[in-house]
């Protein structure tokens, strides 16, 4: 039996999309059956980032409307051959599908898949209800910005309140140096408000935006990026393993390092 | 000395009789009419309201209570009142206890809402009585109770006790950090600059304004 596992952040632009494709990718060389169901139907982007966009025939509206079988949805990926694309419609609204529907898909690609990633919308309205119906966990990611945990914040109270069991916290696009400078939230500001497990923190990383426009994920790439690395560590914890997390503190002197685990700056 | 099934209470709306939770019905009757006939001059012409706690009253039943007391008294029968109230005043020893101490000067009965977990952006708690969080009230999350507003953790959102115009109503946190702070129709916000107290404090009212004291911690 599978796990569904959602990715969901409130706020638009934080790498909702991103991180789905890397995981996938990532569990996909874990040698794990993997399916990505790209669940923002009118605005779909998660083909492209995968690089599939010319392969698409039937969608998520055709599969859950009865014009195609499952299978025939499915988009193989070009790199890994257990490693499958569900797309969104481009030419319907969020409204095409119903929380049901969706929770009948996820049971029935668990009984075949290992891992289904639902790349979920932004916001909170019907695309969010959709994403998260059937889910057993899900991984909120959001960025060292107030507004961005702000959003993640509203969206752990919604998903706490359905029937997801459990949610960790991917921290994206973090940049250690403007958090030595004081410039940006540190990872303990955001978990002293959020309040939940960490599963990841993925740095900055501009290899991150070359690779999303050649629609190859960086994970795959295996190229000593910073956040190929972190991705493939969230990956090994997403299958149960402990990896220790990035130290992006290294550049710093000894004694300002004891001074941040003293708490003295 | 015998406890009465009846218990006489002034209060700003008039007299209100609570009656006993487990005591019979006429027994009830007949110490009403014993405590009336004995204390019927001080009361006068006042209204008066009968508390049954949680008894259905039948038609006659009623009807019986409002003979013995306009038989007895002057008083004028104005309501029925069925409330939980009545639960303090049970028989055992240990509740006439309790009800005695509540009376004591900063004692205050009142209904509660207890919250066993952090409160996010978005959620909102409207609560007839106080409120207390274990866990951290997080910005975005707002609470508004009529009584007092306790936080086992850090308020950051918005707090509001003593919405329905209590101005001695406390609003208590481990870490008071709000966002905003209102306590009956005095509002405040927290200073632009603000650092996170490392003690616990609370807010209240004086002089119209919301003043913030710590709660000494040895």
């Amino acid at each position: 039996m599978g796990e569904v596992i959602v990715i969901t952040s409130g706020k638009g632009g934080v790498g909702k999309t991103t991180t789905t494709a890397n995981l996938g990718v990532g569990l996909a060389l874990a040698e794990k059956k993997v399916v990505l169901i790209d669940a923002d139907i009118g605005l779909r982007n998660l083909d492209v980032v995968m690089g599939l966009e010319n392969r698409i025939v039937y969608d998520l509206v055709d599969v859950v409307e009865g014009r195609c079988r499952t299978k025939q949805a499915l988009i193989r990926d070009k790199r890994y051959h257990n490693l499958f694309l569900l797309p969104a419609a481009q030419t319907r609204d969020k409204n095409a599908v119903s929380p049901e529907q969706m929770k009948k898909l996820c049971q029935e690609l668990k009984e075949e898949y290992d891992f289904i990633l639902v790349d979920c919308p932004a916001g909170i309205e019907q695309g969010f209800r959709n994403a998260i119906a059937g889910a057993d966990q899900a991984l909120i990611v959001t960025t060292p910005e107030v507004s961005a945990v702000r959003d993640a914040d509203r969206i752990i109270g919604l998903v706490e309140a359905g029937e997801i069991k459990m949610s960790r916290l991917i921290i994206n696009r973090l940049r250690p140096d403007m958090v030595k400078r004081g410039d940006m939230l540190d990872i303990d500001d955001i978990l002293e408000i959020l309040a939940i497990e960490l599963i990841g923190v993925v740095p900055d990383d501009e290899k991150i935006i070359i690779s999303t426009n050649r629609g190859e994920p960086v994970a795959a790439l295996n190229d000593g990026s910073p956040s190929g690395k972190a991705y493939r560590n969230i990956v090994r914890r997403l299958l149960g393993e402990t990896v220790p997390f990035l130290d992006f503190y290294k550049n710093q002197s000894f004694l300002s390092r004891l001074k941040r685990i003293i708490g003295l700056s | 000395m015998r406890k009465y099934a009846v218990e006489f209470k002034g209060t700003k709306d008039g007299v209100i009789i609570f009656c006993l939770e487990d005591a019979d019905f006429s027994e009830i009757l007949s110490d009403l009419q014993e405590r009336l006939q004995k204390r019927a001059d001080f009361f006068g012409d006042a209204d008066v309201k009968v508390d049954v706690g949680r008894r259905e009253l039948s038609t006659e039943e009623k009807k019986a209570l409002q003979d013995v007391i306009a038989n007895n008294s002057r008083l004028h029968l104005s309501a029925i009142l069925n409330s939980g109230k009545s639960k303090l005043l049970s028989a055992s020893s240990a509740g006439r206890q309790r009800k005695n101490e509540l009376q004591l000067e900063g004692f205050r009965e009142n209904r509660s809402l207890v919250i066993r977990k952090t409160l996010r952006s978005g959620q909102y708690i409207r609560f007839p009585g106080d409120v207390v969080v274990m866990g951290d009230v997080n910005p975005g999350a707002e609470i508004v109770a009529d009584g007092d507003i306790y936080v086992f953790g850090a308020l950051r959102g918005i707090a509001h006790a003593g919405a329905a115009g209590d101005k001695s109503a406390l609003v208590v946190a481990l870490r008071l950090v709000p966002t905003q702070l209102r306590i009956a129709d005095v509002i405040s916000r927290s200073p632009d600059n603000s650092t996170l107290p490392d003690r616990p404090e609370y807010a209240y009212i004086s002089d119209q304004r919301i003043m913030i004291a710590a709660i000494p911690v040895k």
